[in-house]
This record gives C-alpha cells, sequence and structure tokens, in this order.
C-alpha cells in the first residue's frame, strides 16, 4: 500500500535525475533534494560507496576495453590516409573536411535523418496507441496474442526482414498486390526501385519491426503507472482520449525517452536494412551514413575517410539524443 | 554547494585526463606498419614443381554460389590424398570487402579469391608467380589472358610481375531467347549494332521486354560496358582499367556508348522495376522467358540451356560495322596466393594442375562454362556437340583470335564500382542523368580513389 | 474496461489492422518457402501444392547444425555475463548512487551513442591482437562491451525507481549489502531482468555487422551473419532461401514463446502490483 502513494511521486523525481545527468555536460541543477538526502544517510554512504564501485568494476572494463578503447583508436586513425593495412600518413583534417564537403556523404547524411521520421516517430505514436489499447483488453489470450505477435518482427534479423520485405515491395509482390485487391492497381509501382518511394518504404521496413518493441515497452509502463490515478479520472467521467493524454502520457515520460533514444539511434546508424534491401539504390536515394563507411572502410579501404564519417555520425546522434533527454527532463516540472 | 563545486572539479579533472590520454594516444606511432612492404614469401620459400609428401591442409577462401573450388579440391584429393582442403564461402560482397584483411592476417588463406588486387601487391600481401611462371613453363599460355593479372610496382595492372590466375576464364555476350525471336520474326542473331537495335525496336512494339537486365546489384553494366565496347579505344580503356597515369573513363567512346544506353533507356528497353532486380532474378527472368535477349557471361550457359533447351543461343555483341572485330568483355575467375602462406609451392602446383590436368580442366568446363585457360595446344574438355557451352567456348576462342578481349570495369579499382559504377548506372537506365555525365561522374570518382594511393 | 462501445469496437479494429500488417511479410515468407524451388515466387497466393520439402532439402544443404551451434554459443557467451555485471552496475548506480556515480552514468550512456559502425574497423584489429579474430571470441567480448551502455541504463532506470524507504528499512533490520540485494532488490528487478535478457538475446542473435567482419567463416557466426551464406547458397532458388531464412529464425521465434509467457508475467505482475 506504501508504493501506491511514493510511486507517483517517486517517478515524479527519477526522470528529472536522468535529464540532469544525460543532458549534463557541467550542468548542475538545484541541489537542494540531494543534499538533504544525503545528510541523512552519511555514514552508510561511504562504506557502500566502495562497495558500489566494485560493483561497477567488471561493467566499465568492458566498455573501456571494447567500446572506449577502440573509439580512441577509431579516432586516431581518422586522422591518417591509410588503407588498413600499410603504412599510414598523417593528414590531419582533412578527412573530416571531405566528409563536409562530399555531397554523397552529406545526401547519406540527409537520408538518415528522414529515416528518424520511420524508425521513431511512427513506432512510438503506434505504440503508445497499441499499448493503450491492449491495455484497455481484459488480461487473456486475445491480449497476450497481440504483444506476442507485435514482438515478432523483433525476433527477426533486420537482415531477413529487409529480404522479406524486398519480394513484398517487387513490382509482382504482395504490396502491389494486395493494392490491386482495394481496387488501387494504378498504384503499385516498384517500391524500392521508385527514386520517391525507396526511402520511405525502406524507413516503413524500421517501422515494422520496432512498433512492437516500443507496444510492449510502453505496456509495461503503463503498467507501473498507479492504478488508482486511472480510477480517479474513471470517476471524473474522463474518457479513452483523455485517460491517455491525463495520466498515460505522462506516466510514461521515461520510457518514451528511451524509446526515443533507442530508435533515434537506430533511424541514424542503420544498416542491416538497406544492405539486404537496396544497397543504397536507386542511384543514392537510400544511401546512409552506416553504409557509406561500410563502403569506403571496407570496400575502398580508406580507412582513414571511413573513421572520420564515424566520428561524424557518432557526434550526430550524440547530438541528437541530448534534447531528447532534456525534453523529458523539461516535460516533468 | 560545496561537495557539488568539488564534484564539478573531479569531473573536471577527469575530461581533462581523458583529452591529455587522447592526445598521447594520437601522438603515438601511426597506425598499420610504418616500415616497407614485407618481402613476398614465393622468395623466402625455395620455389619448387615437386608436390610435398607431407599431409597437409591448403584452405580456399572463395565466394558463395561458385561450387567449381569443391569439385576440384575433391578431385585433387583424390589424386594426391596427403593433400586435403579446407574451404570457407561467403558472398561476394563480403569476401571482397574482407579480402585485404584476411590476407594480412596472421592466418591467411592459402588461395583467395580475389576480383581486384588493389593496394594488396604495395602491401605485399600477395604471392609473386613469376618464379612458378618460369618453373612450370606458363609463357606458353594466353599472355592476353595473363596479363590483367600483372601488376606493376607503380601499382599498374597489365604488366609486371603475375600475381594472379583463373580458375576458368569468361566470355561475355548475349543471350537470345529463339522461341521469342521466331514470334517476332527474326531469323538470326544481329550481324551490327543496327540490327541489334532494330530487333530490339520491333520486340517493344510487340509488348516483349528487348533486355532482360537487373541493376539492383549493378550488373546491367554488362550491357552499358558492351556498348562502350564498340565505340571507344579498346587500348585507351584497358589502361583506364588498368589504372595507368593519365587514363581517362571521359573518351568520346566511351560517351557514345553511355548515350545509347540512355536512349535504349527512354526507348523502354529495360523493365521498370530494373533497380529493384539483382542478378539472380534477371537471371530466371530470362530463363522463364521473360525477353528477347539478355547481357550475361558464358558461365550462365548451362542455366540456360537447362530452362530453354534448344530455344536460346549465345553469341558476341555485334560490333557497328559488319566484319569489324569483336570487342567483349572477358576476366579470369581471379585467385591470388596469400605472401605469408607456408604453402606457396603446394597452392601454386595445385593452380599448375588445374590447367593442365584433363579431369581438372573438365570440370573447370562443365561447373563454370568457361574456358580452362591453360596453354592452347592442349586438347579442350569435351563438351556435348551443339550445347550452349559448346558455343561459349568457341565465343571465347574467337575474341582470342580477334585479340577483343577487354577486362570488367567493374575490375578497375576496389571502390568504384559499389561507390560510383552502381549508382551512376542506375541513375543512367532510368533517365535520370545524360550518358556525359555517367562518364564525367565515375571518372570523378576514379581520380579520387586513385589518387588517395 | 472501456465504457464507450464505438470506442471500444474502433479499438479492436484498429489493433487487428496492426496484427495483420505485423503478419503478412511473415505469411510471405512461408506462402513463398513452399513454392516449387524452381519457381520465382510471386505476390501473397498459397502455393496449391505447399512443397514441405523444400525445409528439408534447406536444411540438410544449409549446415544448420552448426549455424545454430554456433549462434548459440555466441548467445551463451553474451548475455548471461551481460545480465549479470550490467544488473550489479545498475544497482550501484540507481540503488546505492555510489558517489562519481554520475560522471561514470554519463561516460556510459555516450556510448549509447556509438554506432557499430564507427568501432568496427579500430575492433578488427583489437581482435587481431588478442588472437581471438575468426572465432566467436571476436564477437563476444565487444558484444559485451557494447551492450553495456544499454544495459546499465536500463537496470539503472529500474533501480532508480525502488523506493529507498525498502532498503533503508533492510538496512534498519541490519540486512547486510549483499543481503539487501538478494533479499530485497533482486526479486523486484526480475522483470527489468528478464525483459532486458530477452532484448540482449535478440540483438546478439541478430547481429549483423560483426560477425560478417569479424569471422571469415560463415558457419562461424550469428544466425542473422549466416543469412548472408543463404543468399549466395540459395541465390538461385527464392523459395529455398526463404526456407533456409525460416529455418535460422525459428530457434529464436521459439524461444521468444517460451520467454515471452514468464515476460509477460512478469509485466502483469508488475501492472498489478505498480
Amino acid at each position: 500500500m506504501s508504493r501506491h502513494e511514493t510511486l507517483p511521486t517517486r517517478r515524479g523525481g527519477a526522470p528529472r535525475r536522468v535529464g540532469r545527468t544525460a543532458g549534463g555536460s557541467g550542468v548542475t541543477g538545484p541541489p537542494r533534494p540531494r543534499i538533504a538526502r544525503r545528510a541523512g544517510a552519511k555514514a552508510p554512504a561511504r562504506r557502500a560507496a566502495a562497495r558500489g564501485w566494485f560493483l561497477l568494476l567488471p561493467a566499465l572494463g568492458m566498455y573501456i576495453g571494447f567500446v572506449v578503447w577502440p573509439l580512441f583508436m577509431g579516432v586516431q586513425y581518422s586522422f591518417y590516409d591509410w588503407n588498413g593495412v600499410g603504412p599510414a600518413t598523417w593528414v590531419g583534417l582533412d578527412n573530416y573536411v571531405k566528409v563536409f564537403s562530399d555531397p554523397y556523404l552529406l545526401g547519406s547524411i540527409r537520408n538518415a535523418f528522414v529515416l528518424i521520421a520511420f524508425f521513431t516517430v511512427i513506432p512510438i505514436t503506434a505504440g503508445l496507441m497499441l499499448a493503450t489499447l491492449i491495455r484497455s483488453l481484459r488480461p487473456g489470450p486475445f491480449s497476450r496474442a497481440s504483444q506476442t505477435i507485435l514482438f515478432l518482427p523483433q525476433i527477426i534479423p533486420l537482415a531477413a526482414a529487409g529480404i522479406a520485405w524486398s519480394w513484398m515491395y517487387a513490382q509482382t509482390g504482395a504490396v502491389n498486390e494486395i493494392l490491386g485487391w482495394f481496387g488501387l492497381g494504378w498504384f503499385a509501382r516498384p517500391w524500392l526501385a521508385d527514386y520517391g518511394t525507396a526511402l520511405p518504404a525502406v524507413g516503413l521496413i524500421g517501422s515494422w519491426v520496432l512498433t512492437g518493441l516500443c507496444t510492449v515497452l510502453l505496456l509495461t509502463g503503463i503498467g507501473k503507472i498507479d492504478g488508482s490515478l486511472y480510477e480517479a479520472v474513471r470517476l471524473d467521467g474522463a474518457g479513452w482520449w483523455r485517460e491517455f493524454f491525463t495520466i498515460t502520457l505522462p506516466g510514461l515520460r521515461q520510457e518514451i525517452a528511451v524509446l526515443m533514444t533507442l530508435s533515434v539511434i537506430a533511424a541514424l546508424s542503420s544498416f542491416d536494412i538497406i544492405y539486404t534491401s537496396t544497397q543504397g539504390g536507386p542511384g543514392r536515394a537510400t544511401l546512409v551514413p552506416a553504409l557509406s563507411i561500410y563502403r569506403i572502410g571496407f570496400t575502398q579501404s580508406d580507412v582513414g575517410l571511413a573513421s572520420a564519417f564515424g566520428i561524424v555520425l557518432m557526434i550526430m546522434v550524440l547530438l541528437c539524443v541530448l534534447p531528447i533527454q532534456r525534453l523529458s527532463k523539461a516535460g516533468d516540472r | 554547494m560545496a561537495s557539488t563545486t568539488g564534484r564539478r572539479r573531479r569531473q573536471r579533472a577527469a575530461v581533462a585526463s581523458i583529452a591529455a590520454t587522447t592526445g598521447i594516444v594520437l601522438a603515438a606511432c601511426a597506425p598499420g606498419g610504418n616500415s616497407a612492404a614485407p618481402e613476398p614469401a614465393g622468395d623466402a620459400t625455395e620455389v619448387s614443381t615437386e608436390l610435398t609428401s607431407e599431409e597437409i591442409t591448403l584452405t580456399i577462401a572463395d565466394e558463395t554460389g561458385f561450387p567449381a573450388t569443391d569439385e576440384l579440391a575433391e578431385e585433387f584429393t583424390r589424386q594426391h590424398p596427403n593433400v586435403t582442403f579446407r574451404i570457407n564461402r561467403d558472398t561476394f560482397q563480403n569476401l571482397t570487402a574482407n579480402a585485404p584483411r584476411l590476407l594480412a592476417s596472421d592466418t591467411p588463406p592459402d588461395l583467395i579469391r580475389l576480383p581486384t588486387m588493389g593496394d594488396t601487391v604495395r602491401d605485399g600481401l600477395l604471392a609473386n608467380l613469376d618464379p612458378y611462371h618460369e618453373a612450370y613453363g606458363w609463357d606458353a599460355w594466353s599472355d592476353s589472358q595473363l596479363a590483367p593479372l600483372r601488376m606493376s610496382e607503380e601499382n599498374v595492372r597489365g604488366s609486371g610481375s603475375l600475381y594472379q590466375l583463373g580458375l576458368g576464364y569468361s566470355v561475355t555476350g548475349i543471350y537470345m531467347n529463339l522461341g521469342i525471336a521466331e514470334e517476332l520474326g527474326i531469323e538470326a542473331p544481329p550481324s551490327t549494332l543496327a540490327e541489334l537495335e532494330e530487333q530490339m525496336a520491333l520486340a517493344a512494339e510487340n509488348d516483349v521486354l528487348p533486355i532482360v537486365a537487373g541493376d539492383k546489384d549493378g550488373v546491367v553494366n554488362f550491357v552499358v560496358q558492351a556498348a562502350m565496347n564498340q565505340f571507344a579505344d579498346q587500348d585507351e580503356f584497358m589502361a583506364w582499367m588498368f589504372n595507368e597515369p593519365g587514363a581517362t573513363y571521359n573518351t568520346p567512346g566511351n560517351v557514345e556508348g553511355a548515350e545509347l544506353i540512355r536512349a535504349w533507356a527512354d526507348a523502354g528497353y529495360f523493365s521498370d522495376d530494373i533497380n529493384s532486380v539483382d542478378y539472380f532474378e534477371f537471371v530466371s527472368r530470362f530463363s522463364e522467358g521473360g525477353g528477347l535477349f539478355t547481357f550475361n557471361g558464358n558461365w550462365e550457359a548451362a542455366t540456360y540451356q537447362e530452362a530453354l533447351g534448344e530455344d536460346v543461343t549465345f553469341f558476341l555483341v555485334p560490333p557497328v560495322n559488319e566484319g569489324d572485330g569483336h570487342v567483349a568483355m572477358g576476366a579470369a575467375n581471379s585467385f591470388s596466393v596469400a605472401a605469408k602462406s607456408p604453402h606457396v609451392n603446394e597452392v601454386a602446383y595445385f593452380l599448375n594442375w588445374i590447367h593442365t590436368d584433363p579431369t581438372a580442366r573438365q570440370i573447370v568446363v562443365d561447373v563454370t562454362g568457361a574456358s580452362p585457360g591453360g596453354d592452347p595446344a592442349l586438347p579442350m574438355p569435351e563438351v556435348e556437340p551443339g550445347s550452349l557451352i559448346e558455343s561459349a567456348l568457341e565465343m571465347a576462342a574467337r575474341i582470342g583470335e580477334e585479340d577483343g578481349q577487354v577486362d570488367f570495369m567493374a575490375n578497375t579499382t576496389a571502390g568504384i564500382y559499389a561507390g560510383s559504377i552502381i549508382p551512376e548506372s542506375q541513375l543512367l537506365v532510368t533517365g535520370r542523368i545524360t550518358g556525359q555525365e555517367f562518364v564525367e561522374r565515375v571518372q570523378e570518382f576514379y581520380e579520387g580513389e586513385v589518387g588517395t594511393r | 474496461m472501456i465504457a464507450d462501445r464505438t470506442e471500444r469496437v474502433l479499438g479492436r479494429v484498429l489493433l487487428i489492422l496492426a496484427l495483420v500488417l505485423t503478419l503478412i511479410p511473415l505469411v510471405n515468407m512461408v506462402s513463398a518457402a513452399l513454392q516449387p524451388a524452381d519457381v520465382n515466387p510471386t505476390g501473397l497466393a498459397w502455393p496449391s501444392d505447399p512443397q514441405w520439402g523444400n525445409f528439408v532439402t534447406a536444411f540438410e544443404t544449409g549446415h544448420v547444425w552448426e549455424l545454430m551451434g554456433s549462434s548459440l554459443f555466441i548467445v551463451l557467451g553474451v548475455v548471461p555475463v551481460s545480465l549479470l555485471i550490467a544488473t550489479l552496475a545498475g544497482y550501484a548506480l540507481g540503488g546505492l548512487r555510489v558517489r562519481g556515480g554520475r560522471a561514470v552514468l554519463i561516460f556510459m550512456v555516450l556510448g549509447l551513442t556509438i554506432p557499430f559502425e564507427a568501432l568496427i574497423i579500430p575492433l578488427y584489429y583489437q581482435a587481431q591482437a588478442l588472437g581471438t579474430l575468426n572465432s566467436q571470441w571476436a564477437v563476444i567480448f565487444p558484444l559485451i562491451g557494447l551492450f553495456m551502455p544499454f544495459g546499465v541504463f536500463w537496470m539503472r532506470a529500474h533501480f532508480v525507481n525502488v523506493p529507498p524507504e525498502l532498503a533503508e528499512a533492510a538496512r534498519v533490520d541490519g540486512a547486510g549489502l549483499w543481503q539487501e540485494f538478494r533479499r530485497i532488490q533482486l526479486p523486484l528487478a526480475i522483470p527489468a531482468v528478464s525483459a532486458l535478457g530477452i532484448l540482449l538475446f535478440l540483438w546478439t542473435w541478430n547481429q549483423f555487422l560483426l560477425p560478417v567482419v569479424l569471422i571469415d567463416d560463415p558457419l562461424k557466426r550469428t544466425a542473422a551473419g549466416a543469412l548472408t551464406f543463404f543468399q549466395g547458397q540459395y541465390s538461385l532458388s527464392i523459395p529455398l532461401l526463404n526456407a533456409g531464412a525460416l529455418i535460422i529464425i525459428t530457434p529464436a521465434i521459439i524461444v521468444f514463446l517460451i520467454f515471452q509467457r514468464q515476460f509477460i508475467r512478469a509485466l502483469l505482475r508488475g501492472a498489478v502490483k505498480g
């Protein structure tokens, strides 16, 4: 019973911390509540801190060894002209200049941003709708089956999704056939070969994959929302929409921030789907940074340029993800 | 507040130390080997044409979908039981992307399928086969077949030392569906480019697709280059493909060929969904009677024969004027020996065996449909009289006689196919850019890539 | 639970539509896999004469046991270790709130933004130096490291939501750190850990770029990496490629369905209690 009362306020506090930590390069927010808490538990805290660091070590070690260290190596490579095997030549910032002056590489960055609409906006919107719909069902086989089915695309390798959808989108594929059933045969086209539809079509593969993940995670979040809040608005005579906007959406802020972070990263660094469906074509209509990096680094053996583009991609992702953290923090006040 | 500023200071210190570490790392020695390229192992081990009697296992890295190495290895082990093989297969795309690093690793494959040599020779990754060329008397083999497998010290192909050999030597041409041709009233394959165009126009008028092609993975360039070959200066084109200094793709002949493709695209000679059709799909579309012509290599002769029976024929792309020599793309299914391989002698023995042993030559022809190469004086393997494979072998011989073989432009540099030729050809065959633009853009990419060497 | 009838019907229709859209590509794969092996399948049509033998052919020619064994080996190398160390670290950051934890969290969350493609080349040379190149370990070690930012972030998000009053009550009762962790924190964390476990399993099973680059033998890769092997192996037969792909993804689906029951029960329990 005590959790019922504490949860909403605790939840209110939590995202604020997340927001500040992730958003804060040197930003230290209002310290008052924390100092008050700290003062209460100072003596045991010191011992706990030592043990806490001990618990942190394995995770930190793997992270530093297999992410941070290679990243430093990547930064180093980016200042060289190197084919990955032979001797390397220091070229300073030349590789970065090339990234920002090559129209094709810039075009691939633009495509990645278009993909955010399909990887982030559509799945989270659909996930919110579906999660509230499933929650409104009586718990039972249909509710369980719905979640299972919606989650299925997450289980398929993205590479397989790319292959499966390539046939769906083909001239003689299922998409055109289904359009035909509804008398929309005139709208049929080879979706992945059409310059106008290729990028959205590839993006929708991402929507297909990510919607299930969003639905299930948001449903977990809804489950954590205090049930009595729903009862309260129900007693107020609120409908589905009001319930959604006054209780569900605010309560899911943290989950939405996590999903946005995940899906924006998936959009900006998408590789598998494109690699197995369009290879960047037609022309360069679906070329994305990750595919460029793979090609430049491996097929073209220009490790320096590929590394520089990799660093740029990483910074790009960072710049997109930081505001999301702030968003969840700002909305909390 | 004190604890807050203290924390901030610590954070700042942490950031500073991270920055310092970065600096140290960056200032440390450059990645990769700074020393000169290592000496190829071919010089280190004594060249021998005698096969070892020890038990050894040779590793081969090959692409998926080409079972020739499996059967050759099996036959070789049958003849020489002390030599066994381990064959790793990966898709063409993955294999070509990984090849330089595979060769540089501590345990490289002994023999590797390597379509473009790129920097591998300069980096000392490939065994120099010149000593074996001399020891086995490969000078009796066709020089023009071996030329693209050589590379000079200046990283220019076509001359210098021998670094590769082919498991089969291919030639490309046009397959025609005779059943459809008959319905259209076409009696014989075209003998000039103009005649070919007339027949394509006739097909288009009768709602038959003139050219079955796909360009998702760039294979329409069999058609693009076939058109260019008929207008371009052969030596000039080859010089570009071999990366000779100053060579250019932007020649009047290449532009004329590319403009012809644009004209064909505008006339609707390609399917609308060409950019979502990959190699295997257009092969099966032609096999199912999807159109009048398809541009492909002799390696698909058996497939088409099986699917279409008597209703298919193979011929070389016709020249502009009747009686002119034919020009066709052809290349070795090229394999290289890793410089670090401890078994260079044995691999060389295996390669020589593939070119000389009658059973091996028969396997190459049966499995790949390509010519086995080697000494022209050796008897050709037997093929079914009147079969497509037979006519494909005849065409290969004819191109050899006419000295009309050119390499595939996709092999020009390691990155040019995926980075430029594929995307630009996709734009070309859908009428998005002109032939002139196509040629200029590919040349620009070429200069960027060759310039970085 | 829903009062308004129209809303209810509309909701059901929308949900069913979403389910159908989700299933179509999968059904399409099955229908394509059942066509005669030498035919190029089109559209959604169910084959008049389903060729179940395609699955047998694909199984026999596709080295499926080897592929499964390799995928499983990689998953077992990655997931349990990742779960353990991410939970410990998440507790340290979210539950114990260790000093300097905020800096560690920033440091780790930054890792969320690193695309694998930016690391793949250095990882190659690192694997070479460690002597793991071309073995499954070349993928296992980096994957554990790459999953840490998300794993720790995820587990911290759980522990930060556990009321400190619970832990404080336990401490007042004289429970040590380990006891508190085991008796109070861990049971509460099970839904979060199992959800994370399923995600990590899927991300490992479906990892594509790392195995393709770091392991030269396709039969030593993950299931997703093996798909390109199938693409080459069955390039001339789309039905066989589909059959092979379905075989490869079936274990993941089965494992998911088994865990799904517990997964959803955990979610529901969270819902009732929350």
